[in-house]
This record gives structure tokens, C-alpha cells and sequence, in this order.
């Protein structure tokens, strides 16, 4: 069953060739066979996800008909993501041994609909990176290419479901963490749009930025695992209270006569040469499906970075204030309480959070707070506007959702060469709009992605041209090696 | 001083050329002409969400201390604040 879809395990659930413990046996021992290379997982939920398979078999069996099609369904969940007494760390030395005392809103979506958790994977702490290189649990191998990063901060969720251990997981994506790592490990990975999925139970980083979402094999996949999770939460207050449409509805609808906008900035000069063509190549495949194109212009992508590079820190440097040593997490003794924090908070954060931490407490600190601060959230709006001018034009942007191929790990030891990474990701959470990567091609055995963007809470049109594209190419059924190691 | 992150001289050292280089890098920002600008601190439109004025079980001191690194009965426990310094 390795490397099958949520839709093809469904079925077979259903015309007893499976059952759920049998799914997540294969899910564990796929997981022992390959972790030693991965590292994509921080703990297996074992016992959580025996009791789960046991429930979602009693499901199966009495409501066949009306249970959830990812019932009995073995899945992943990136550790900054809140489970009731399970072991989560955010990837950070200081949360290790932090069990939470209740279970994020996502999460829990999931565990309703019957999902069986194998376990939390592994990503950059707290979420801050593109690499996965962050950890401080070690870094997690791309199943393509082991000496390769798998992207990041997600790379744990992505890596697993490209080695096929389960056909789905959860990551978050601040500023292209769900897209950047499902581009570089061939999967489909979506950013919905920002309040769709509550935010409750996520460890936060840059709360106007985060936001929870899937990654798949399939785009089918996607928009169910979508369909689960979205929709208003009363404990997140930024939960959008708008009923959520069905994205299966639409997802077959084509993309005839749609107009599609290339910004010609999400090509420029960073773009590797065959990164260009296979996303040219998919271009002309979505014309050939109806599809018309032209280019747009975003002109404030540039320095959409630099917004990026200000606010998400400023607001990571205030959430992760919580980390002192008091309530959760490690402490580092020391006589005077001043002391406990700052021994505390160096020997529990990473060198990257470190320089986030410092960064935002700088453009937020008194004397700066105008000049980085305060502009930033005024390019935040220019960026916005930039996209909703293009929208009155077109009804979806189309580009590559990295510059790069997966990279060799060490190889952007520089703080700003990885933040480049997040170049063409990234406006879409400053605008809050909703993205997709899907898997359209490869340069010498390594996946490229395809980035779907469309307007706020317009996800289903997203998932749409995303699945047209997909169903006209065969890209998403490569399997990584990893995915093929024999049982 | 105000990140509260005590580091070795040596994590100074390497962080003030790195810190360098980014805010070299964002000083770009300050090109860009805002002053027909509005502020972005959030792209939602909601504003002022209150929940139901209505009681909810609390979690309970139990379960808020569990993760305590020292606890006392009912209470998280630090070091003496008094007399110490408090502006680091």
C-alpha cells in the first residue's frame, strides 16, 4: 500500500482487501525501513494511532456509507502542531518533553473524519527556515536525492509522503513552508487562504502569516484533506466566519477560457534555467487545456522579501517571548530570574531563531519601529494591492513555487542566500491569498513545482487549475526512491 | 538585551556580521514611497472578535502545571525577583 492515495486506500477500506491496522503496520514498517536515511519523523504515535485504527475500523464497519474518506487513513503531522499529551517540540531543543494539554482545531478535524496519526515530523524550529536544516533533532533527507535538503520549514510532512509512508500530512506555511518543500520532494503541497484553517493548537511564529495545510500525492487528495480542516473555529479570533464551498465541487471544472497571469518578476534572473522550462513546459500545457495566458507584473516582489524579512521576525521575537522557563520547556537554573531567562533562552533557541528573535526585537525596538516596522506593514499593503490589480485582470497567477531545485544540505550556510528561497512564495502570505505547488517536471532526477495562486478565499479555484494541470501530465505518479524500497 | 538571549561573545561576534547583512539587504525598504500607505497588521477584515460571554470548563492547575519545569502545589516556581535586578 506504500505510496497509495488517500482515494485509493479509501476504497479499499471499504472493499475489505484493507483494514486500518493493516494500513498502519505497513505505515510503521515503512517508517522503520527508511528513517535512518529521512529523519523525517521527531516521534511514531504508536499507541495514539492503534487506539485511532481501532476506532476507524468500528466506523467502517457500522457507517460505511457516511464515514469520512480519510477514515482509517495513517497520516503525519509536523510537531508544531498540538496533540493532547504527545510529545511536541516545534524542532526546538527548549520544548523537548513538552506534552500540550489539549489538541489544535485542524488536528482534531482529522481525528473526527477517523485519521490514524503515525506520528509529528520533523521541521526548521519553530518553523523559521527552508531547509529543514534548522532542526535541532538533525536535518531530515530528501527521498529523491538523500544529500539534498527536502525544503523546508515542512520538510519532515513533505518528506514522508514523498517516501510514500503515508499518503498525507500537515505542515504550515509562514512564508512558503508547505509550497518551497512540496516543489522540491514532488508532492502537492497548499497553502489555503489565511483564516480558513484555524490556527488554534499551532505553535505560533508570525501569527498574520501562519497558516495549517496539506500535503497530498494528488490534488484530489489535497482538496479533501482541505475540506476537513477548513472552516470557523471561535477559538481562533482571525477564523474566517465565511462558509467554506466544497472544493470537490469545482475540481473537475477545467481551466477553459480561465485567464492565467505570469508575473514576470517570479522568473527573473534567480530562476535555475531548467526550472524555467519546466515550468514554460506546464504553461503551455495549461494552454493547450483552454487556458489563456499573459504576463503580469507584481513590481514590489523584490522587496516583498525585505517585508517579509521584518515583520515575520517582529512578530516571532514577541511569540517566542513566551519561552523563558517558566511554564514549559527546559529551564537552565541560575540564582537570579534574569539570568534563568537569558541562560535559558540561549541554550534552548538555535542559531536561526536566535537571529529572528534579535532581528524583530530590533525593527520593533523604539527609534526603529518607524523605519522598519512601521514601512513594512506599508509595503505589506502595497504588495496586497499589487495582487488585487492583477486579479481584476486575471483568475489565477502561475509560476515556479522555487527558484531552485532541492540543494545540497550545508550548501546556503548564508542567513540571506535560504531566505532567497522564499522569493515567489512568500507575497502570497503577506497578501493572505491562498497557493499551490504540484509537481510539473524534473531536472536531472530532481522534482520542480508548479505555484497556483488565486485570490483571497478562492481556494477552490486554486485546487482547480491545480488538478487540471495535474490530470493532463503524469509528473505526481513518479515515485522517489524511497517510495519503492520493498517491504 | 531586550531579545533576553544571553550570548557568549563569540555568538556576538558572528551574529553582528550576519544581522549586518540582512538589514543591508532590507534597507531597500525604506526606497519604496509609503506616504499614501495604510498599514497592514493583518489582511483579514474582522475586527474586534469577542467569543460567547458564556463559562467554559478551565483547564485546570493540574494540567497547566505539568509542563512546569518546578511546581509547587498550585504554583509555577522561579527565582527570588525581589532585591534582584529587573531590567537585566
Amino acid at each position: 500500500m506504500t505510496a497509495s492515495t488517500i482515494t485509493q486506500l479509501a476504497a479499499a477500506l471499504r472493499d475489505g482487501s484493507t483494514t486500518p491496522r493493516a494500513l498502519l503496520a505497513g505505515a510503521i514498517a515503512h517508517v522503520d525501513r527508511t528513517e535512518n536515511d529521512l529523519n523525517a519523523y521527531l516521534a511514531v504515535t504508536r499507541e495514539l494511532a492503534e487506539a485511532q485504527a481501532d476506532a476507524a475500523a468500528h466506523t467502517l464497519e457500522a457507517h460505511p456509507e457516511t464515514a469520512s474518506p480519510l477514515c482509517g487513513i495513517p497520516m503525519a503531522l509536523k510537531d508544531v502542531l498540538c496533540v493532547n499529551g504527545v510529545d511536541t517540540t516545534a524542532g526546538s531543543k527548549i520544548l523537548r518533553g513538552f506534552k500540550p494539554p489539549y489538541t489544535g482545531t485542524a488536528v482534531q478535524r482529522l481525528f473526527d473524519a477517523g485519521a490514524v496519526c503515525v506520528g509529528k515530523t520533523n521541521c526548521d524550529e519553530f518553523a523559521m527556515g527552508s531547509s529543514t536544516e534548522n532542526s535541532a533533532y538533525g536535518p531530515v533527507g530528501n527521498p529523491w536525492d538523500i544529500e539534498r535538503v527536502p525544503g523546508g520549514s515542512s520538510g519532515g510532512s513533505a518528506a514522508t509522503v514523498a517516501a510514500g509512508t503515508v499518503p498525507f500530512s500537515l505542515g504550515t506555511d509562514t512564508g512558503g513552508s508547505i509550497r518551497q518543500p512540496a516543489a522540491l520532494t514532488g508532492v502537492v503541497g497548499f497553502k489555503p487562504t489565511y483564516g480558513r484553517v484555524s490556527r488554534y493548537g499551532l505553535i505560533a511564529f508570525a501569527s498574520s502569516l501562519d497558516q495549517i495545510g496539506p500535503f497530498t500525492r494528488t490534488v484530489e487528495d489535497c482538496a479533501m484533506v482541505y475540506a476537513a480542516i477548513a472552516g470557523h473555529d471561535p477559538r481562533d479570533s482571525t477564523s474566517d466566519p465565511r462558509a467554506v464551498d466544497d472544493p470537490l465541487a469545482s475540481l473537475r471544472a477545467g481551466v477553459a477560457g480561465m485567464r492565467l497571469g505570469i508575473p514576470r518578476e517570479y522568473l527573473g534572473a534567480g530562476t535555475e534555467p531548467g526550472v524555467r522550462d519546466a515550468v514554460e513546459a506546464a504553461f503551455r500545457v495549461l494552454e493547450g487545456l483552454g487556458a489563456s495566458l499573459q504576463e503580469v507584473s507584481l513590481p514590489s516582489t523584490d522587496v516583498a522579501l525585505s517585508v517579509y524579512y521584518i515583520i515575520a521576525p517582529a512578530e516571532c521575537s514577541s511569540n517566542l517571548a513566551r519561552y523563558d522557563g517558566v511554564r514549559f520547556g527546559v529551564r537552565v537554573e541560575r540564582p537570579s530570574l534574569t539570568e534563568m531567562y537569558l541562560q535559558t533562552r540561549d541554550a534552548g533557541f538555535g542559531n536561526e531563531v536566535k537571529r529572528r528573535v534579535m532581528l524583530g526585537t530590533y525593527a520593533l525596538s523604539s527609534g526603529y519601529y518607524d523605519a522598519y516596522y512601521r514601512q513594512a506593514q506599508k509595503v505589506r499593503t502595497l504588495v496586497s494591492q499589487e495582487f488585487d490589480a492583477v486579479f481584476k485582470n486575471v483568475d489565477a497567477i502561475v509560476s515556479p513555487t522555487s527558484p531552485s531545485v532541492a540543494f545540497p544540505m550545508g550548501s546556503r550556510s548564508d542567513p540571506l542566500s535560504m531566505y532567497m528561497c522564499d522569493v515567489v512564495t512568500l507575497p502570497a502570505n503577506l497578501a493572505g491569498t491562498p497557493g499551490i505547488s504540484v509537481p510539473c517536471g524534473f531536472v536531472d532526477g530532481l522534482p520542480v513545482g508548479l505555484q497556483v495562486i488565486a485570490p483571497r478565499f478562492e481556494d477552490s479555484r486554486v485546487l482547480r487549475v491545480a488538478h487540471a494541470y495535474e490530470q493532463a501530465t503524469d509528473f505526481h505518479a513518479q515515485l522517489s526512491p524511497y517510495a519503492t524500497v520493498a517491504a | 538585551m531586550l531579545a533576553r538571549i544571553g550570548l557568549s561573545d563569540a555568538e556576538k561576534d558572528r551574529l553582528l556580521g550576519e544581522l549586518e547583512a540582512i538589514l543591508e539587504h532590507i534597507a531597500r525598504l525604506q526606497q519604496v514611497d509609503t506616504s499614501a500607505l495604510a498599514e497592514t497588521a493583518q489582511v483579514g477584515d474582522l475586527v474586534n472578535v469577542m467569543r460567547a460571554d458564556v463559562p467554559e470548563e478551565p483547564i485546570g492547575a493540574a494540567a497547566a502545571l505539568r509542563n512546569a519545569p518546578v511546581s509547587d502545589g498550585n504554583y509555577f516556581v522561579v527565582g527570588a525577583i525581589q532585591g534582584a535586578e529587573l531590567d537585566g
